[in-house]
């Protein structure tokens, strides 16, 4: 007598993805929020300090580039990509412009922490010519391990 | 005559919202930049404001090439540093450090003892930020108040002020 085989039930291995959509979302809000375009992309090692406090978001920004790129001085409103100048008259001009605009106007520098000091005195010097009253320094965290 | 109704389909096509997500995604995580954010303050002296600071009043710390340091003329090892500038602001709290660095240091080396003098608050108070020590009047002591960086054309002005240049 034939046997009335039931048919072979698949084995349901769909994977959920009902909740997919509301993951996506939630990293797309996560990216939107803390986005934030970086206006110096020189790559660096920044110098490592044990105090550190948050740096304002509006502030304008000096790079100096590590020693084997030439120690480049960039300079940017904190608005748009940062430029190089190739003398310290042009980072005077600048700051003298930012501080024309806002005498509050507070800068970034962010200096390799192999850039020769004179580099970053010659800057110094210009923002204190352009008198400027705040700058941030800008860091890593040093660990307890290397204090 | 009875005419049937034709059902609209109303729905929106989303389809393609998945693969929209995930080009916005990976454009966020391409493009974002987890940045550095903190760094030093530093607050610039107004020039009508400075005060002028005679050599012998000031604590001197002269960060030579190699992140070595002299105070006062001394060689002195990095953990003596806020020892020493201890015990010359309990004599006199008001007395300010003067950060000399060597045009041929690094700025590594410059902002490794900026950063140790800046530490001295919290050296100086215990973990609820009571003051450990007083000065010579009996005011707590729980920071540098002045520390000073001035730059190689500003040493050089003094320098030929003093006819030294």
């Amino acid at each position: 007598m034939a046997l009335i085989r039931g048919r072979d039930r698949g084995t349901g291995a769909a994977i959920f993805t009902a909740s997919m959509a509301d993951i996506v979302f939630l990293l797309i809000v996560f990216f939107v929020l803390t986005y934030k375009v970086e206006v110096d992309k020189t790559q660096m090692n920044l110098p490592e300090t044990w105090i550190r406090k948050k740096i304002p978001e509006k502030a304008a920004v000096i790079s100096i580039a590590p020693p084997d790129r030439g120690s480049t001085i960039r300079v940017s409103t904190g608005e748009e990509m940062a430029l190089p100048v190739s003398t310290i008259e042009e980072v005077i001009t600048f700051a003298s412009t930012e501080v024309a605009k806002n005498p509050n106007t507070e800068f970034i520098l962010k200096a390799d922490k192999d850039a020769p000091y004179a580099r970053v005195d010659e800057v110094l010097d210009a923002l204190k010519q352009s008198k400027v009253k705040y700058i941030f320094l800008l860091s890593e965290q040093l660990t307890a391990a290397e204090l | 005559m009875n005419i049937k109704k034709k059902d609209i389909a109303s729905e929106i096509f989303t389809g393609s919202m998945a693969d929209i997500s995930f080009l916005l995604i990976i454009y966020f995580m391409i493009t974002s930049a987890f940045s550095a954010t903190r760094g030093l303050d530093f607050a610039l002296p107004e020039e009508t404001d400075t005060p002028e600071i005679k050599q012998e009043d000031a604590i001197e710390v002269h960060v030579t090439p190699g992140g070595a340091i002299e105070v006062d003329k001394k060689s002195l090892p990095r953990e003596q540093l806020l020892p020493y500038v201890l015990e010359k602001l309990q004599q006199n709290p008001e007395k300010p450090v003067i950060l000399r660095t060597d045009p041929d240091a690094s700025y590594g080396d410059m902002i490794s003892i900026f950063d140790l003098l800046r530490r001295a608050n919290e050296e100086w108070t215990d973990d609820i930020g009571n003051p450990i020590y007083k000065d010579v009047n009996g005011d707590p002591l729980v920071e540098i108040k002045t520390i000073s960086i001035p730059t190689q054309r500003e040493i050089e002005n003094i320098w030929n002020l003093l006819g030294m240049g």
